[in-house]
């Protein structure tokens, strides 16, 4: 079986500590550098905020699944929820010469992965697919 | 995430350890937002015991240096670990906060 784990989390901030240890834990699995293993942590950990923020507009009664896999010549993060359908359109960061309050995040997901992308075929709520090369 | 304020030289240092995250920054945002509104001349911010810190994190700063700045006040950070470094370099921060090696430059600064 390849390398792979799921993990289940309440839309709460208070969680998102379990998350980072898990993606720590599966880069080192997958041979990460430690500096690689701290980008792609704090990746998701970014992408989990946005879900919670956006998606669940900060309702803690929901659902985040995130499965962490080992694919050919790669690291993939699978993260779903079933929150308000994000509009890829509207996904940016902001200018990083704006200093202002927010808008980092998305840099900090793109800067870790190669693939930034939501599956459009789930119909209901968000499936963010991102994939590392190795 | 603790936070420790410490006094050094009748200026205060907010000692945060730990992570800094979403979850977290809610509570260091009111502590620095708190000395901000009391227009603290000078707030020392030392970085040696954190861990992690994520965007939420670094937004708190951002927000308390926009705080300081109509009033001339200044926001200073010290003993900035290498991989938090890295992020503030990355967001083109480090060229926006005063960063220092050590509070005696801090000071100086």
């Amino acid at each position: 079986m390849k390398d792979s784990v799921t993990v289940t989390i309440p839309s709460h901030s208070k969680y998102l500590s379990m998350v980072r240890s898990i993606a720590e834990k599966m880069c080192r699995i997958c041979g990460m550098a430690d500096s690689e293993t701290e980008d792609v942590k704090l990746a998701v950990d970014e992408a989990c905020c946005n879900v919670i923020k956006h998606a669940y507009k900060g309702d803690t009664t929901n659902k985040i699944v995130v499965k962490f896999r080992a694919v050919r010549k790669g690291f993939e993060v699978i993260i779903e929820d079933s929150g308000l359908k994000a509009d890829p359109a509207f996904i940016k960061g902001r200018d990083l010469d704006d200093v202002r309050p927010g808008g980092l995040g998305v840099h900090l997901i793109k800067r870790a992965f190669d693939v930034f992308e939501f599956d459009e075929r789930k119909k209901t709520g968000n499936r963010l697919v991102l994939r590392r090369q190795l | 995430m603790d936070i420790e304020i410490r006094d050094y030289k009748g200026m205060k240092v907010i000692a945060p350890s730990g992570e800094i995250d979403m979850h977290s920054s809610p509570e260091l945002r009111k502590i620095l937002m708190q000395f901000v509104n009391e227009k603290a001349p000078v707030l020392f911010v030392d970085f040696k015991g954190v861990e992690y810190i994520d965007s939420s994190g670094i937004a708190t700063f951002v927000e308390g240096l926009k705080g300081m700045m109509p009033y001339g006040g200044k926001l200073k950070f010290l003993h900035i670990p290498e991989g938090i470094m890295e992020i503030f370099s990355f967001s083109k921060l480090d060229k926006v906060f005063e960063i220092y090696v050590n509070i005696n430059d801090a000071f100086k600064g």
